[in-house]
């Protein structure tokens, strides 16, 4: 078992020391969100009333409400920029060194997987902090809690990319599938309004918002933050974990698209 | 006793193309062995079949008497250097040795202590602590050479690893290489397309157009074709 040990810490340590390199990553993830926080909710909460809904207890601001909802942004980018990262090694090469090893590559990917998400942790963490300064706070039991809910539901979400990353063929055409699956996932979930809110707008959408797997994780981090459990989002949470890890696994279980491109 | 690497009965089909055809080699061990062939002749497939970046579709591969079926135990004894960089440039030497020992599933000491007797050897030593990035052609491919021995292998799988190298490079990864069999006791597959690489008494697969055309030690091959150079009898048996 060892060796499984030292095969986690390797890709773990490469992960950060890529995350420490490239500072300008950690800053750009951080901007997106912030300016959200900042800007764009003064308008929006011009314009959005907020009912008093589960988890909340009372009456909160918009900028309490898009917060966990952030979070999540920021794990989702982090985890298409990964995606994006796996491309590029596999095009050049590199991704060949993990594909190749006599370790379990399942076991590999879930390290790679893992590895991402902490380096998201750290970003979201950072942003909490940030987020707490400017005046959205909670308990902080609610912070501790939280940690491992967003490390756990950041899998999730690299799993999800990862899969991506093993159906493209080309790098060229990643900046079409972070149009079509960043964008929609982010906007047609409950990060930035509530499901109710959607649903007096349009059916359709609230319908499509309510199978969003990002909306369960959305809902998973913020009610962990407010001290709160709901069975079935946690399930629900399990489900789509299971289903995004074998996802990503099949995507690299047999390989054929380095010989293809060749061809 | 079993060999280094045995291919049987290979066959290998992309879309509708049949690009590998009943391909069947047998590397001994303690042995240097060549696949030559022109580029698009189906080297690079083999390479990825036995690496398992490619699925098997049909025939058998073992690699030191494992099957590769059994990839855990088949890839645990070979070192590989592919065709295209595989070194993170953002990292230094050490950095990306590390991360190659950690897919080995070795620790860091590990990792060290096995490549200890070949830093000199390989010039690396004190380019240790360098960015991948700084270093020129020549230092990259040694570096990756050096990561492929990180895990002591039986079998060294190198896949075009001196192209786009100078001469004098090349020729100085090739004699590294060439000295490493007797010392490490190692088989080596060496794949290339350049004629010079190959030595009298090599053993020899020539492919063209996914087949193995010829097959056996190199200069036994040109007494048979009544040759008296490499370039000839690869024009002869291509054309």
């Amino acid at each position: 078992m060892k060796h499984l040990y030292y095969c986690a810490l390797g890709i773990i340590y490469k992960e950060l020391l890529r995350f420490i390199k490239q500072k300008s990553r950690f800053f750009s993830a951080l901007v997106r969100p912030l300016l959200w926080l900042f800007i764009f909710s003064v308008g929006f909460k011009m314009a959005l009333g907020l009912a008093i809904i589960p988890p909340y207890e009372t009456y909160i601001t918009y900028e309490t409400y898009i917060v966990p909802g952030l979070i999540g942004m920021i794990m989702l980018f982090n985890g298409m920029q990964s995606s994006l990262t796996m491309l590029f090694d596999r095009e050049m090469g590199s991704m060949k060194i993990l594909l190749s090893s006599h370790i379990n590559r399942n076991y590999l990917l879930f390290c790679k997987m893992l590895a991402t998400s902490i380096v998201s942790t750290i970003q979201a963490v950072t942003f909490l902090i940030i987020a707490y300064f400017y005046g959205v706070q909670m308990e902080i039991l609610g912070y501790i809690l939280a940690i491992p809910v967003i490390l756990f539901t950041s899998i999730i979400l690299n799993a999800i990319a990862l899969f991506i990353s093993s159906v493209i063929k080309q790098l060229e055409n990643f900046a079409t599938v972070m149009n079509f699956v960043i964008f929609p996932m982010f906007f047609l979930s409950s990060a930035l309004y509530p499901l109710w809110k959607i649903k007096d707008s349009s059916i359709l959408l609230y319908t499509i918002s309510s199978y969003n797997p990002f909306t369960y994780i959305v809902e998973f981090i913020r009610f962990t933050l407010y001290l709160k459990f709901n069975l079935t989002d946690f399930l629900t949470i399990i489900f789509i974990f299971a289903l995004s890890l074998t996802l990503a696994f099949v995507g690299y279980k047999s390989k054929t698209t380095i010989a293809k491109k060749k061809k | 006793m079993s060999s280094a690497l045995k291919l049987d009965n290979v066959y290998y089909k992309y879309n509708k193309d049949l690009v590998l055809k009943n391909i069947n080699l047998e590397i001994k061990k303690s042995s240097f062995f060549v696949l030559l062939g022109l580029n698009g002749a189906g080297k690079s497939t083999i390479f990825a079949l036995i690496t398992r970046l490619l699925s098997l579709q049909e025939g058998s591969i073992s690699i030191n008497g494992f099957n590769l079926k059994d990839y855990q135990k088949a890839l645990k004894n070979i070192g590989i250097v592919f065709q295209e960089p595989t070194l993170d440039l953002d990292l230094t030497v050490k950095q990306n040795l590390y991360y190659y020992g950690s897919m080995q599933g070795l620790s860091f000491k590990q990792t060290m202590n096995s490549i200890q007797s070949e830093l000199d050897k390989l010039e690396l030593r004190e380019k240790l602590d360098v960015t991948v990035r700084d270093l020129n052609g020549g230092h990259r491919r040694r570096v990756e050479i050096l990561r492929a021995l990180i895990n002591d292998p039986k079998l060294l799988l190198l896949d075009e690893a001196t192209v786009g190298l100078d001469v004098k490079a090349r020729f100085d990864i090739l004699n590294y290489i060439r000295d490493i069999i007797k010392e490490r006791n190692i088989s080596v597959l060496w794949i290339t397309h350049l004629f010079d690489e190959v030595e009298a008494n090599d053993d020899i697969a020539i492919i063209k157009n996914g087949r193995i055309i010829e097959n056996g030690v190199m200069n036994e091959i040109m007494t048979k074709y009544e040759k008296d150079s490499l370039p000839e009898l690869f024009k002869d048996l291509t054309k």
